[in-house]
């Protein structure tokens, strides 16, 4: 007999931004992703508090992996950063904390909700469009002549990570092997369309950070006891390899909900065992060097294959699947049955590598769009946070080629853009204001003010140790002082360079601080020609990540500013 | 309520505070003279007898978020480089409360990190004088010593004889609460322990005799009041003779027949003797080990031209506990325990050469290999009414056996688990089955006898049936100690086969583990410096170094200021980089004293000196004397070239023909204070803790202020 329970009434919120409950809790996300922020944020211990692994991080994506938020419009925020971080890696802090300034700042205005978005919208297409745009002063064109520009882009996502545990030396270390790893995925023989090869991170924990290292090609690790096996002899031409998608273990094949019967006598696992066989067989037959299988490969198989000189490689996990089925040209082979000769595909050559304690064989296709790289770090939580970010790099090194810029770190960029909307909303009002839609330039200045504030104060989150933020007059970049300054200083003595480290305070400057309300001024808005050559020192942003993040960031902040009930079931 | 989220920075850092007294712990561990621990089950009354931190931490309940990241730290240098645990252990500790300290001084976490990161950098690379190469010690040898390196250690260990007794009592002095249930095991089993180790802690404290002409104890005046108690000791006996030099059926020749004149083992000698931090019996195990395998590697080449590389996978242990420790030794080939009703068995296959089969996975008859998934939906359909008489277990069984007489096998080694149905029958067909057998062993075993590997006895087929293996009893162990257990010990060998077995016994079992671990640490120790080729002059002097050169730097940067060090900063346009000038010395300092801190600890540990402030001061005094030379490098290679060529004040040393040099190995030791370092950088910069999951409702009323949930 079933039970019937009466069923709860839903609850409805009402303006829930107004609920002292849900800027509580907003205040402590923003709080938790602001503090993490930058190179010298301040990491977090993710565990379960019942002895599971600790994770030591900064990353938004590992964050997000705890963040088990309850409160909709918590989620709303996550569910955005998610969205944001799979897309483009890069900059889900930035995204965050952005939009959670952007909901906070508007907070006490005088502007309904529809003004402050619609108003809000007009912003972020001003500064995209400025970003976009010819004129960009925080820009830099990528130069691809030269590895400056990504290299400083690479070591700057490095040194935001202070969770990896790196020296300097290990940074350009590092900043090198992933440029390295990056640039081997890339044809050589450029197409009309160039699809790039894959870069396959191989665990070496324990060692090093030194100890790292890139190669063309794959690595697998190797068990022990097949070092002895026999090796085939080293052939002139190409060896031809077959890969497995489907379990060569001898498994019977899944019987579901049914049961199967089996008269007495009948042997099933040697019957799929003699199958194996005949597919080895038609392996040999076919001249095959090399059988790499996903899964398993039933013992006997690989003794099989071994005695008539065929390496069998197992347990190669579905990640490698695609980029080797690509670097080698086979098509990978979901059945036990004959084999069609398309399937079969091509390596240059196959070689044994031995790296720390581990052994590995290694593949080297014909034409090399594949590299593994090796990556040491000393302990677990410092490793995982290095795997990250090292795939954090690379993507962003994708991202770079397909918009060939970069946008200037350091909280250069975001001073940068409040400079220039400050100056744009005084000076051109009407360009900004297309139709005549009942918006004031009360409001617009109002809300504008807001934005900038939520911009600067980015910048400002990259301060950790009690530091205070300024902005020259004529660039628009963020410069860091210490807190107990006199307010009127000598400004070029006490600092040295901007956030991302393009000006240097002997550039005849002026100074304000970024929390007292300045006049805007003109923007010094081209960049000097040298900027790309000294970028190895700069601090770099993702162009397409950093825009991403801007836009994404309003948008959710509109979302949330726009909700007026949370309807709750709460069966 | 999915998760919390805990705020660790409120006024005092608790992430440190937890690593220090974590770190606290292990304390006594640190130098030559170990003062072990026992630690009780409350519940169970159970107890274990531990001597390293990593024992140490297996038995703690270590659930907090800091507690998991030091243990895993450890592991990992443990996994990595198995030495070097309590160096880690120790700097996590002082370093800890060296960053605390910069806390309460009011200095930016930022400046913290990058000036304690690049400190430490600067003095790896600073150390590297201190290098020596391992090719370098063969001219040495050559020049000063043509005697082999044992007898070297038969002399040297006479005027150490007072020291066990010394160390003994101290170690109750400092844990009187320990003793209570297990006086007897105490007093019994660290004696005999103690006597082999006496060597480093003379050593080491002739190295700051030698550098001092103010502060001169003598060890003697402290211990000579008790060493009538070991004097007359049974143990004392066991050790004096050397039991590597008394063996009876010369598995081992005498030291003085070991080819002692060339260069390699010379070498080996004197490394093995700087090498063994006072652990002298389990070195001189190790490098009998080493001695074989090179033996072994000889006879195989013919002289060949393949340089000789000690591998340590080929070497392994067998524990024989209540087996007198006389009988410790190291054997070719492989050691092992089996049942006793095998006995009559081995005496047929004795002197004979046997075929053997190795299986990789369990021997049994439900075992399939890794990633076979067995249906559960399968049911067998019966045509017949006669019930089969047999169970599916023997019929596997007799099939095996079918298979193994028919390719006349006679000894099979399983890495896993064997069906005890199957070892019975095979016992009747006088066939010698070996589980559990280490997965290293069946590699040297395939490697020798041609033999191939497989996973089921199925797939046997000529080619994998390996020959020539010898089965003998393992020398003549009185039965009634071997009875108790059912077990007997037998030896495996064959021709070339690269395997040596490190027979370790003693009276008391519970002692058997620490024993275990310390012939490792010295194997370990042994492999990582001949793999390396290099070696750091050891006791202490590599941290005698980083003292003083830290102070070095520590006083340029206070004459110089921002310029030594721009750039230590990972991001030169925060303001933090111009205020490293004012807190660059005081940050310094503290990561100073952790190296003064261990020195200190590790003469108290010695007990040379009363108190860790006696020790302190003698330090200080020497690093003045270092700075005010000049050059601190120059002035310990001087000091410690003193040293080897005997130019010894006490009276302790003009009995020693020789002074042999300590050392330590180089990457473990600079890994260890790398990762200790890592550790603590990495807490200090965690601001809070975030539980995720359920289980955490319990809220510490101190702390609840500092709890923030979603």
């Amino acid at each position: 007999m079933s039970r019937f329970e009466a069923k709860k009434p839903s609850v409805c919120e009402s303006e829930p931004l107004t609920c002292e409950r849900v800027r509580a809790t907003l205040g402590v996300l923003k709080g938790i992703v602001t503090s993490c922020y930058g190179p010298s944020g301040r990491l977090k211990q993710l565990h379960n508090g019942v002895g599971g692994h600790v994770r030591t991080t900064s990353q938004s994506s590992a964050l997000l992996h705890s963040l088990a938020v309850t409160h909709p419009v918590l989620k709303l925020l996550t569910a955005s950063m998610q969205n944001h971080v799979s897309c483009v890696s890069d900059c889900g802090l930035f995204m965050a904390i952005l939009c959670c300034n952007l909901v906070e700042n508007v907070q006490g205005v005088d502007v309904t909700p529809t003004t402050v978005i619609e108003l809000n919208k007009l912003l972020v297409n001003l500064c995209t469009s400025y970003l976009k745009s010819e004129a960009c002063g925080c820009r830099i064109p990528v130069d691809f002549s030269s590895t400056q520009i990504l290299l400083g882009l690479v070591r700057s996502i490095l040194i935001s990570k202070p969770a990896c545990m790196l020296t300097r030396m290990e940074v350009d270390h590092m900043s090198t092997l992933v440029l390295r790893a990056f640039l081997l995925t890339i044809p050589e023989k450029a197409k009309e369309h160039i699809i790039l090869g894959r870069s396959i991170i191989v665990p070496l924990k324990g060692q090093r950070v030194m100890d790292s290292t890139v190669l063309p090609g794959m690595l697998i690790e190797m068990p022990e006891a097949q070092l002895m096996r026999v090796l085939p002899v080293k052939k002139s031409s190409a060896l031809k390899v077959a890969l497995f998608c489907v379990s060569l273990s001898g498994d019977f094949s899944d019987t579901g909900e049914g049961t199967l019967a089996v008269s007495d006598g009948v042997c099933l696992e040697s019957a799929v065992l003699d199958q194996l066989l005949n597919l080895g067989r038609q392996l040999v037959r076919d001249h095959v060097d090399i059988v790499m299988c996903q899964k398993v490969i039933h013992p006997s198989l690989k003794q099989f294959l071994s005695t008539h000189h065929v390496v069998a490689i197992d347990r190669v996990g579905a990640a490698r699947m695609e980029p080797l089925s690509k670097m080698t040209g086979t098509q990978p082979i979901g059945s036990l049955g004959s084999i069609s000769p398309r399937s079969y595909g091509s390596v240059k050559d196959l070689c044994y590598a031995e790296f720390g304690s581990k052994h590995f064989f290694h593949l080297l296709p014909d034409e090399v769009t594949v590299s593994s790289l090796l990556l040491c770090n000393r302990n677990d939580t410092a490793w995982d946070e290095l795997k990250l970010t090292c795939q954090k790099a690379l993507h962003v090194l994708q991202l770079t080629i397909k918009e060939p810029f970069v946008l200037l770190g350091g909280g250069c960029t975001e001073t940068h853009l409040a400079a220039y909307i400050r100056h744009k909303i005084l000076n051109e009002p009407g360009s900004v204001l297309i139709r005549d839609d009942g918006r004031t330039q009360t409001e617009l200045q109002l809300i504008a003010e807001a934005f900038c504030r939520a911009l600067e104060s980015l910048a400002g989150c990259l301060e950790h140790d009690g530091g205070d933020i300024l902005t020259d007059m004529k660039y628009g970049h963020c410069w860091s002082v210490q807190s107990d300054s006199p307010p009127v200083a000598n400004w070029p003595d006490l600092l040295s360079r901007c956030g991302c480290g393009l000006h240097s305070s002997q550039e005849q400057l002026s100074w304000s601080f970024l929390r007292n309300t300045h006049d805007p001024f003109v923007l010094q808005s081209c960049l000097p020609p040298e900027a790309g050559n000294s970028a190895n020192n700069l601090t770099l942003d993702c162009y397409t990540a950093k825009l991403n993040g801007l836009q994404l960031a309003v948008e959710t902040a509109n979302l949330i500013l726009d909700l007026a009930y949370v309807i709750e079931d709460k069966n | 309520m999915g998760m919390t989220c805990r705020i660790i920075n409120k006024r005092r850092h608790m992430g440190l505070q937890q690593l220090s007294s974590f770190a606290e712990m292990g304390r006594t561990f640190l130098g030559p003279v170990k003062a072990s621990k026992f630690i009780t089950d409350e519940e169970s009354n159970e107890s274990v007898f531990i001597g390293s931190p990593v024992r140490l931490l297996e038995s703690l309940d270590l659930t907090s978020a800091v507690g998991q990241l030091l243990n895993e730290v450890l592991q990992a240098q443990h996994s990595t480089y198995r030495t070097g645990i309590n160096t880690l252990l120790f700097f996590v500790g002082a370093w800890s409360s060296a960053a605390e300290e910069c806390l309460h001084l009011g200095i930016p976490i930022s400046v913290i990190v990058s000036v304690m990161s690049e400190g430490l950098n600067s003095c790896t690379e600073v150390v590297v004088s201190l290098q020596v190469p391992i090719h370098n010690q063969i001219d040495h040898i050559d020049n000063t010593n043509t005697s082999s390196g044992l007898e070297a250690f038969c002399v040297n260990l006479h005027p150490f004889l007072q020291i066990p007794s010394d160390t003994g009592l101290i170690q109750k002095e400092q844990e009187p609460k320990d003793v209570s249930q297990s006086v007897t095991i105490y007093s019994l089993s660290r004696k005999p322990v103690k006597l082999c180790k006496s060597f480093r802690p003379q050593a080491k404290v002739e190295v700051y005799k030698n550098t001092s002409q103010t502060l001169i104890h003598s060890p003697l005046a402290d211990s000579s009041s008790r060493k009538s108690i070991l004097i007359h000791s049974r143990h004392f006996n066991s050790t004096e003779n050397n039991p590597l030099i008394n063996k009876p059926d010369g598995f081992l020749e005498q030291p003085s027949t070991a080819p002692s004149k060339t260069y390699s083992c010379n070498d080996l000698s004197e490394l093995a003797i700087g090498l063994s931090h006072g652990d002298h019996s389990s070195m001189n195990l190790v490098e009998a080990a080493v001695r074989l395998q090179y033996r072994n590697a000889g006879m195989q080449q013919d002289g060949g031209t393949m340089p000789f590389m000690f591998d340590i996978s080929r070497i392994f242990t067998c524990c024989l506990p209540g087996v007198p420790e006389t009988l410790t030794c190291v054997c070719p080939g492989y050691i092992t325990l089996v049942s006793i009703s095998n006995i009559t068995l081995i005496k047929e296959l004795q002197n004979q050469p046997v075929r053997v089969v190795l299986i990789q996975g369990d021997l049994t008859e439900n075992y399939r290999h890794l990633g076979f998934n067995k249906s559960a939906n399968i049911k067998t359909v019966f045509e017949n009414l006669k019930v089969n008489q047999y169970s599916a277990e023997e019929l596997w069984a007799s099939h095996i056996l079918q298979l193994l007489i028919q390719f006349n096998v006679h000894l099979v080694l399983a890495q896993g688990r064997v069906s005890e149905h199957l070892i019975e029958k095979c016992l009747c067909s006088k066939r010698l089955v070996i589980g559990s057998v280490n997965g290293n062993v069946m590699q040297a075993f395939a490697e020798a006898t041609g033999a191939i590997q497989v996973t089921y006895v199925t797939q046997v087929n000529e080619d994998c049936v390996g020959h020539g293996v010898y089965v003998s009893f393992w020398r003549s162990i009185p039965l009634e100690v071997t009875e108790k257990k059912n077990k007997i010990v037998i030896s495996l060998k064959t021709e070339g086969v690269n395997l040596v077995t490190a027979v370790l016994t003693g009276p008391v079992t519970a002692q058997m583990q620490t024993k275990e671990d310390r012939f490792w640490t010295c194997a370990y120790r042994l492999y990582y410096a001949l793999k390396e080729q290099k070696l750091f002059l050891g006791g202490g002097a590599v941290e005698f170094l980083c003292l003083s050169h830290l102070q070095t730097i520590e006083e340029q940067s206070l004459k110089k200021g921002n310029h030594v060090c721009s750039g230590w900063l990972h991001n030169s346009s925060s303001w933090l980089a111009s205020s490293l000038t004012l807190y660059r010395p005081t940050v310094l300092k503290c990561l100073a004293n952790g190296w003064l801190k261990y020195l200190s600890t590790l003469m108290y540990n010695t007990a040379k000196y009363s108190s860790e402030f006696e020790a302190t001061t003698f330090i200080q005094h020497h690093l003045q004397n270092a700075m005010d030379s000049g050059s601190p490098s120059s002035y310990i290679l001087n000091e410690y070239s003193e040293l080897i060529s005997g130019l010894f004040n006490s009276d302790i040393s003009n009995k020693l023909e020789q002074i042999p040099k300590v050392y330590d190995i180089v990457t473990p030791k600079i890994e260890a204070w790398r990762r200790a370092l890592d550790l603590v950088l990495l807490v200090l910069q965690t601001d809070s803790e975030i539980v995720t999951g359920h289980g955490h409702t319990h809220v510490n009323a101190q702390e609840s202020e500092g709890f923030l949930s979603f």
